[in-house]
This record gives structure tokens, C-alpha cells and sequence, in this order.
């Protein structure tokens, strides 16, 4: 409705002021003069001519000044022939009548030039109105679009006011320090190639040229620069109808709605401008992301892969085939954990890119942690790993990759790091609109100097100080996996948090917000499935 | 006779490992690096007398393998694990629908492989006629014909949707069916869209079927893109088992 609004223009003349009809005044000096007669013989002279001044001032209000004077003028002449005696010559006795008709004349006079005063006044209060109007509505359009060049067409129309046909329009190119002379141009409207040469040189000097202007004065058109703070971005051409020039503020008019849309256009370019530098330093800021990750994370297994691998190539016939065996799932255990890291690598740069699309559907907690059960189950053969599940859980709706993602880190971290052999707990219950999942240890717990920045992408990273790390800590860190689980928390608008327990280890806890379920499925027969 | 397996894989060495580790394990293998190999690859083997398998990398050099699955599956009905490097689910709930019959994402250890391909071949031809119509694992047996289902020899009661929902995944024994497969064919093609109903009856089947439902050992839950009820005990495959 707003935009509607904003996009319909004032109907107007192009002078902006409907021209007055000329009977209502004409119909107002015959009234008076029908009731002149009608009254003849009836009331003195003085009466009779009192009747001029209604007419004169009733006239005026729909007659220009010039016009008025002359009636008024014409109209004492016929009163004094007609009415004054002696009647049917335009002889005055002075001493009788003059008196009167200089009177007559000088009242009505001065009632039409207030009455005319009257009307400049509200005509131009008018005009004003509708400047501030156009003003307004084109700000509106200009905000409505994401693009200021999709307000182009009502930016004609209203130059085009001026002349009664559209304006053409030149944009150079919007984006900030581009070299202005091989920036790209675009055309709204169909220009001459010497308009086209005017329009250029008027970016160029950021000047108008044209009538009023005070350069090239004879020039059959307007050309307006569309200013914005810094710099010129365009041009308008409004060709000129000769016979109604514009006025000066009918010209600066035109030019404050050239400089709105002249700002508009720089203050979009600005925001373009500063949207690729934030994907620019989003792209840096992952790059260097992937460059640390392959030089903390990539090259401890990597080594332990070629020496195991070496080993088997080089010794295989001075090894049994215990060591060969132990070689090999050791190979499979760095790979392995390779692979972890690298996914979890490419999903914080993933999640860290611009615009990403969450796969959110609705998920069950239950199914969630039990594949992550059943992913890390291999990998735990003294049945460390205990899950606290409670029945009726609420579905949450997440990205179900991304979550499973989490809890296998966290679960992953738990078992490398959390105490040799003691047991991992993973719980889940509904509290308060949110469902809480927390995986439990009782190892060592997280180190103190370390907690703060446990969830920045490569912690493990010495810690302040220089202090050597103990031998448990020296990989404690997860590279970014820790880092990515917080992010995957957060980008489903929850939280993970980290805290000591009673009595040692640490609690990862996460909480995810539980939005209400849709209608759930009214269990009448399903269709037979004919397969 | 030992099933003949088409191996597509542009890397050479993953390709020399898999057509090593596969030879091993009693399989005929034709490897190829490229769509245009694999085309005429697989004319020449089907000249020859069939195919029991296709594993189909998906980056090839000269096109994707998404063409040639397209034409697998206009074709014949040989059956397609796809094998990938790519990450992120869509392509892979994407190329389940057009009819792979498994998917791997790379890396992947060589017991997943093997087991997924001893699925995918007992499952031939089952678009035509269903491969498995009884099914058993560790306590649970499902009997199609007879619309039983048994907990450790003991009658469970399922609803009437419980019970579709668990005989479509029978059906597809060991394969992963995703979401939008089961929603069509147990609630209606224009239910797809309502995961919530497969997360509630999933929980409800679970409940009555599983030891621990929240450490599911039977009906797995593959995140993002379906649900797979695990592998059938070899005894109790079926005399429907065998090559079609």
C-alpha cells in the first residue's frame, strides 16, 4: 500500500498549476451590472456604483491582474456613460461625480491587487507543497528499492514536469574508485549524440548547464548533475518547452531531486563496496582458517601415517605379524582422524561463508545421539560411552548433519581426552522451551589457563606464558573442532558451553532452542503400500 | 561364477586398491577412469553376459557420473552404489531418488563397501518383485506374507502405519531409504514434506522393537537423508535370494 503510494505522481500541469477558467469572472461583472440596471432610478448614484468593487474583487479571483485593471478601467467608462449623468456622453461634473468614480476606481483597484496577492500567495504555497511532495515521494521509492536505479522512471517523470515530456537520465558506474573515464554508462531514455556529449561533459564538471544556469545559456534543454556527497554519478536532460521556461525554483527544484537520487545512487554503491569487502575478509579470515588447520592439525598424523607405512614397506620381513597388525590399525586410527579434522576444517569455513543455508528439518534428539552412538561404539570397546535418553523428547529442528557433527566431536574429544578409560555420559532432557544435551567425562577437566579460549579455533596453541603443557594436554586441543561445534550451536540460534564437574572432568553442554511442532499426523490407515 | 562388478574411479590409485581389495574378495572387476571407458566398458559386459554391479564415482574427467546413472537406470536395472568425494547431503538424498542404490562418501573403509555391495546385489530386481519379504536380525522377524511381526518369538502389536512404515524398510533391507521414499509410499506423495510423522512413528516403532531405543541397533538413522534397517541375518534371507 505504502509503495503504491509512493509511486503514484500528482496529476499537474507542467507548470504545476491548473490555469483558472476566465467565465466565473465574466458571470460576476454581468450579475453586477444586470442588478446596476435593475436598480436604476431606484437608489442614488453612489449605490449603484458601489456594486463595481463585489464584482472587481469576485473577478479577481479567477482573472489575472491584467485583466482585472483593464475591466475595471472599461467598466468605470460604460458606468459614467451610462449611468452618470449627463447619461450617453462621458462628460463628469467634477464637483458631483468625479469624487465618486476616482473613488470607484481606486477601491476596486486595490481589493484586485490584494485579491491577486492572495492567489500568488497560495499558488506558490501550493507549488511548494508539491515540491516537498515529489521530494518526499521519491525518497520513499528510493528507500522501497534495493536499487536505486529501479526509481529511475518516476525520477523522469517528475523532471519531466519541467517540459511536459521525460527526462533522460546517465548513471556512470556507482562503484567508488573505479576510474570514472572507462566507467561503464547507462542510458534511460533516448538521447541526441550531442545531448549525449552535454550530458557527459555536465557528469564531468559536476555543473548544470543550460537556461539559468549560467553556462550555455542558449541551449534548448536543462542538463542537471546527479550529485551525491562525494562525487557526480549522472546526469538528467530535460528538453525545454521554449515557450514556458522554467522558473528558478522550478530549477532548483529539479536539481535537489537530481542530488536525492544522485545520494541514493552513492549510498548503494557504498553498500555494495562494503559487502564485498566483508565477503573479502570473510574469504581471508577462511583461507587462513584452512592454512592453520592444515599446518597444526594435518601434519602430526600425517607423520605417524608415513613412518607406520614406511615401517610396514621397509621391515615387513623382520616384523610378526602382531607389530604388522598394530602398524596397520594404527595407519587406519590417524587416517581416520584425519578425515575428522579435515571435515570439521571444511565445515567451519562452510558455516562461516556468507549467506549459508541450513538443511533444518525436524529432528529427534533420540536418533540424533543414537547414530552418533552407533558411529563411535567401534572405537569404544570397554563400553565407556553411556547414553541417558529419556522417552518423549521434543523434535527440534536442526540441520540433523551439522548436530550429529557436534555431538561426535564432542563425544570423540570426551573418549581421546577424557581420562583414560573413565566413563563417557551423554544426557538429554527438555528444560524450559530448550533442549539440553550435555556429553560428561572424568578426566583431567579442561586447564584453567586454557578455558577461556577453549572455543577458538586452534587453542591448543601454547598457552600464555610459554609454560610447557603437560603430556596429557599436548593434544588436548581439538584444531577447530571445538570452535565448530560452537559455531554449528549457534548458528540454530543455541548455545555450548563448558564447565567443571564435582569431583573432576568437564561437562560440554549444549542447548538448542525447541520451536512448537506442527499439527501432528492424524493416525487414520495409511494407504497400502503396493509394492 | 563370481559377480562382475564396473568399477568407475578417476583416481588411480583408489581405483588400483578397490580393484585389488574387490579381486580378493572373489570379485570379477572391469575398472574405468572415465564416462566414455565406462560406456563402452560396460557394452562390452553386457555382450558378455551381465553385470551384477556398478560403483560409480561422480567427478570424472570427461562428465559426471550423474549421466551414466540417468542411463543405467533407463536402461537396466543393475544396481549403483555411488562413490564421492562431495560433502553436504542434498547430492546424496538428490541421487537416491533418481535410483542409486546406496551412496558412500569417500573416505570409506572397505568392510562398509563390501557390506553395502552384498545389499545392493541381493536387493536386484526389486523394483519388478521384492527381493526380501522375510526379514530377521538379532530377535526381530518380519514376515511379509503373513503381516507378522515377532520380538524374540513373541507377537508385537503395531498400527496399521507402524506396520507399513516397517515393511517398506524390510523391503529395502540394508539400504538406506530416504525421508522423502518413505513419506511418499507410507503416508502419500503429498505428505513429503512431513518429517515430523516419520520422527514420531520411527520413535514409536523403536520403542516396541528395540532392546535400547535410544541406542537403536536394528533401525538406523542415516542424519539428513533416510533411515536404514540394518542388514538381515544371512540364514534368514529368504528363498527369494539368488540372482534374478
Amino acid at each position: 500500500m505504502l509503495r503504491s503510494v509512493a509511486m503514484q505522481i500528482p496529476n499537474a500541469s507542467p507548470q504545476g498549476r491548473p490555469r483558472a477558467p476566465w467565465w466565473p469572472g465574466l458571470a460576476a461583472w454581468m450579475a453586477a451590472w444586470a442588478l446596476m440596471l435593475a436598480l436604476d432610478g431606484h437608489v442614488d448614484l453612489a449605490s449603484q456604483a458601489l456594486l463595481l468593487v463585489p464584482a472587481a474583487a469576485v473577478a479577481a479571483i479567477w482573472w489575472g491582474p491584467a485583466l482585472s485593471a483593464t475591466t475595471i478601467g472599461l467598466a468605470v467608462l460604460a458606468f459614467n456613460f451610462s449611468f452618470v449623468p449627463p447619461r450617453g456622453t462621458l462628460a463628469v461634473d467634477l464637483h458631483q461625480h468625479g469624487l465618486l468614480l476616482v473613488a470607484t476606481v481606486a477601491v476596486s483597484g486595490i481589493v484586485t491587487a490584494l485579491v491577486a496577492r492572495l492567489r500568488r500567495l497560495a499558488s506558490e504555497a501550493e507549488a511548494h507543497a508539491q515540491r516537498s511532495d515529489d521530494l518526499r515521494h521519491l525518497g520513499d521509492a528510493l528507500r522501497g528499492h534495493d536499487d536505486p536505479l529501479d526509481g529511475e522512471a518516476l525520477l523522469r517523470r517528475m523532471l519531466g514536469r519541467l517540459s511536459g515530456t521525460d527526462a533522460v537520465l546517465l548513471v556512470v558506474s556507482a562503484e567508488p574508485g573505479a576510474d570514472s573515464a572507462s566507467a561503464p554508462e547507462r542510458w534511460f531514455g533516448q538521447p541526441t549524440s550531442a545531448e549525449q556529449d552535454d550530458l557527459c561533459l555536465c557528469v564531468h564538471d559536476g555543473r548544470a548547464l543550460g537556461p539559468g544556469s549560467g553556462r550555455r545559456e542558449e541551449q534548448p534543454a536543462c542538463y542537471l548533475p546527479l550529485r551525491g556527497r562525494q562525487r557526480t554519478l549522472g546526469a538528467a536532460l530535460v528538453r525545454l518547452d521554449p515557450a514556458a521556461p522554467p522558473g528558478e525554483a522550478e530549477r532548483s527544484h529539479a536539481q535537489a531531486l537530481c542530488d536525492q537520487f544522485g545520494t541514493a545512487l552513492e549510498r548503494a554503491a557504498a553498500e555494495r563496496a562494503a559487502a564485498r569487502a566483508h565477503q573479502q575478509a570473510q574469504l581471508q579470515s577462511m583461507r587462513s582458517t584452512l592454512l592453520s588447520a592444515v599446518a597444526h592439525d594435518h601434519r602430526t598424523p600425517l607423520a605417524t601415517i608415513i613412518s607406520a607405512a614406511g615401517a610396514l614397506l621397509d621391515q615387513a620381513d623382520r616384523l610378526d605379524a602382531q607389530q604388522r597388525q598394530r602398524l596397520a590399525a594404527t595407519i587406519l586410527d590417524e587416517s581416520t582422524q584425519l578425515a575428522r579434522i579435515t571435515d570439521n576444517t571444511l565445515q567451519l569455513a562452510r558455516l562461516d561463508a556468507v549467506g549459508l543455508d541450513l538443511a533444518k528439518d525436524w529432528e529427534s534428539p533420540e536418533e540424533l545421539i543414537g547414530s552418533v552412538l552407533r558411529r563411535l561404539r567401534q572405537r569404544d570397546p570397554g563400553h565407556r560411552l553411556r547414553a541417558h535418553v529419556p522417552p518423549g523428547l521434543p523434535l527440534v529442528r536442526c540441520d540433523a548433519v551439522l548436530v550429529v557433527q557436534l555431538i561426535d566431536n564432542l563425544v570423540d574429544n570426551a573418549l581421546r581426552h577424557g581420562g583414560d578409560g573413565g566413563p563417557v555420559e551423554i544426557t538429554a532432557r527438555a528444560e524450559g522451551g530448550r533442549l539440553l544435551i550435555a556429553v560428561r567425562d572424568r578426566g583431567p577437566g579442561v586447564p584453567e589457563a586454557l578455558a577461556p579460549r577453549l572455543f577458538e579455533p586452534f587453542s591448543r596453541a601454547q598457552p600464555a606464558g610459554g609454560a610447557p603443557a603437560g603430556p596429557g594436554a599436548s593434544r588436548r586441543g581439538t584444531g577447530v573442532g571445538l570452535a565448530l561445534c560452537r559455531a554449528i550451536a549457534r548458528v540454530h540460534g543455541g548455545e555450548l558451553t563448558v564447565r567443571r564437574r564435582r569431583g573432576g572432568g568437564a561437562s560440554f553442554e549444549l542447548s538448542l532452542p525447541v520451536d512448537p511442532l506442527p499439527a501432528p499426523p492424524d493416525d487414520a490407515p495409511p494407504q497400502e503400500t503396493g509394492r | 561364477m563370481s559377480p562382475t562388478v564396473l568399477l568407475v574411479e578417476d583416481d588411480r590409485e583408489l581405483r588400483n586398491t578397490l580393484r585389488d581389495a574387490l579381486g580378493v574378495e572373489g570379485y570379477h572387476v572391469h575398472a574405468s577412469a572415465s564416462l566414455a571407458d565406462a560406456r563402452a566398458l560396460l557394452a562390452h559386459a553386457v555382450a558378455e553376459g551381465g553385470l551384477d554391479l556398478v560403483l560409480l564415482d561422480l567427478g570424472l574427467p570427461d562428465g559426471d557420473g550423474e549421466a551414466l546413472l540417468t542411463q543405467l537406470r533407463r536402461d537396466r536395472s543393475t544396481p549403483v552404489i555411488v562413490i564421492s568425494a562431495r560433502h553436504g547431503d542434498d547430492p546424496k538424498v538428490r541421487l537416491l531418488d533418481a535410483g542409486a542404490d546406496d551412496y558412500l562418501v569417500k573416505p570409506f573403509s572397505l568392510a562398509e563397501l563390501l557390506a553395502r555391495m552384498r545389499v545392493a546385489m541381493r536387493h536386484r530386481g526389486m523394483p519388478l518383485r521384492p527381493a526380501v519379504v522375510r526379514y530377521a536380525r538379532d530377535g526381530l522377524e518380519v514376515d511379509l506374507e503373513a503381516r507378522q511381526v515377532l520380538r524374540d518369538g513373541a507377537a508385537v502389536h503395531v498400527t496399521p502405519t507402524e506396520y507399513a512404515l516397517l515393511a517398506r524398510l524390510v523391503r529395502s533391507a540394508g539400504q538406506v531409504v530416504t525421508h522423502r521414499q518413505l513419506l511418499a509410499d507410507v503416508w502419500g506423495a503429498e505428505f513429503t514434506e512431513h518429517t515430523h510423522y516419520l520422527r514420531l512413528y520411527m520413535g514409536q516403532l523403536r520403542a516396541k522393537l528395540e532392546a535400547d531405543p535410544a541406542e537403536p541397533r536394528l533401525l538406523l538413522t542415516d542424519p539428513g537423508v533416510g533411515y536404514r534397517l540394518v542388514e538381515p541375518a544371512e540364514s534368514a534371507a529368504g528363498p527369494h535370494l539368488g540372482r534374478g
